[in-house]
């Protein structure tokens, strides 16, 4: 692990970084596909309600819609 | 040199045996797909917004644009040298900041509505606020060695920057100092996403990675490949369990967190541009991606297909954002106008 002062050149600091972080990566915890990968789908499907852009927003209560003032004849 | 060859081979051996790990333990996990968990969920049908505001104002490409917290006003960066404050509801011009430097790419409004900040091919990220009766500069972030592609607040005191000098940086924007610097992409940083709980950010580079950081530690807990080539853009889910990726290899993908590998990939052979931006709606659900074809296509981020268009730029859309409140999707682009859509 320690590398020594004398025989340090760029390439082995380099190469001890790669290993360094690999080593971090290495320890996670990783969970199965068929659990998380359910778990975002309930997140689409549980907010799917507050979601404008897929429910639709009345033309009312539309922010960015031009209001267009009626005239009534 | 022996010492030095017998060194580098040792680390050689065991960098290979790392990634063997790995590889190993993400397929250990692999026992499913995003398409089996959401085989069940309806689809979502064709997704049809219409264009409620084209705003005009700028007179060169646009290149960022970022929403407020208060899903009202937006700040768009032009190389005309300007950036504009929106307010969306009206389509006015509520400020203009003119920029010392017209080479800007990346443009941020800090969650308080306060301060506004900007940055590009010099290299530097200029903090302003916006509050004050003309904007002031409050703070000049000189440190990056490489041009400033992206950059997020934390809070009015804090903010992260990404840069083509490969590494990203949280600053100190009392001092404006370097507090951390995230140090490990071999690739120019294009881009940066927070966290919904800001205890982490992503990032996506030219080395083809996405890589998520915790802010504090300054470590690189997770290392996304898949790309063929940059990428651009990117994004979290909404859970903060996964993130969206848009590259230069045309296509988007989708990692997930906790698996520690892609669940879901949107390309389609009918596009052939490069994706410049993503952003996605208030479920999760739709995915928003601007690309070099001139439009920002809408996919299901859960089925994988195209489930819309948003055309009407007659250039590049450089950049998109969809406000915190859900309400509606902006595009930016090289054509130098911004459009709302809803």
């Amino acid at each position: 692990m320690s590398v020594k002062m004398g025989s340090s050149s760029t390439s082995v600091i380099q190469a001890q970084k790669l290993v360094d972080q690999l080593r971090v990566e290495a320890t996670m915890e990783r969970f199965k596909i068929s659990l998380t990968a359910t778990d975002l789908v309930r997140y689409c499907q549980e907010h799917k309600r507050s979601d404008p852009l897929i429910t639709g927003i009345a033309a009312s209560s539309n922010p960015f819609k031009d209001k267009k003032s009626c005239v009534l004849l | 040199m022996a010492a030095e060859k017998a060194e580098m081979d040792a680390l050689k051996k065991e960098c290979d045996g790392l990634r063997a790990q790995i590889e190993a333990a993400r397929k250990a996990v692999n026992d499913g797909s995003m398409s089996a968990s959401a085989g069940g969920v309806e689809a979502v049908g064709r997704v049809q917004l219409k264009l409620r505001k084209n705003l005009k104002g700028h007179l060169a490409k646009i290149y960022a644009m970022h929403w407020s917290a208060d899903s009202r006003q937006m700040v768009s960066a032009s190389q005309d040298g300007k950036l504009l404050i929106w307010d969306t509801f009206t389509g006015n011009k509520l400020t203009a900041v003119p920029l010392k430097s017209a080479w800007v790419m990346s443009v941020a409004f800090a969650p308080s509505g306060n301060l506004v900040a900007s940055g590009g091919l010099d290299n530097i990220c200029t903090v302003y606020n916006i509050k004050a009766a003309s904007p002031k500069t409050l703070r000049e972030l000189d440190a990056h060695t490489g041009y400033l592609s992206c950059s997020r607040f934390l809070s009015d005191s804090e903010i992260i920057t990404a840069s083509g000098d490969t590494t990203c940086c949280l600053w100190d924007l009392e001092t404006g100092k370097q507090k951390v610097v995230f140090t490990n992409h071999i690739g120019d940083c294009m881009s940066l996403a927070l966290s919904p709980d800001e205890n982490s950010f992503i990032s996506g580079a030219c080395d083809s990675l996405a890589k998520l950081w915790d802010i504090r530690s300054g470590t690189c807990k997770q290392t996304f490949s898949g790309h063929t080539s940059d990428i651009n853009a990117i994004a979290f889910f909404p859970s903060g369990n996964a993130i969206i990726t848009g590259s230069d290899d045309c296509s988007c993908k989708m990692y997930d967190l906790r698996a520690d590998q892609e669940v879901i990939g949107y390309q389609d052979t009918s596009l052939n541009a490069g994706v410049t931006s993503v952003a996605l709606s208030n479920s999760g659900r739709l995915i928003f991606a601007g690309y070099d074809d001139f439009n920002c296509h809408i996919w299901d981020s859960l089925k994988g297909e195209k489930v819309g268009v948003l055309s009407g730029h007659d250039n590049r859309v450089s950049c998109t954002g969809v406000p915190a409140d859900g309400m509606g999707v902006c595009t930016g682009s090289w054509d130098s106008f911004l459009k709302l859509w809803n």
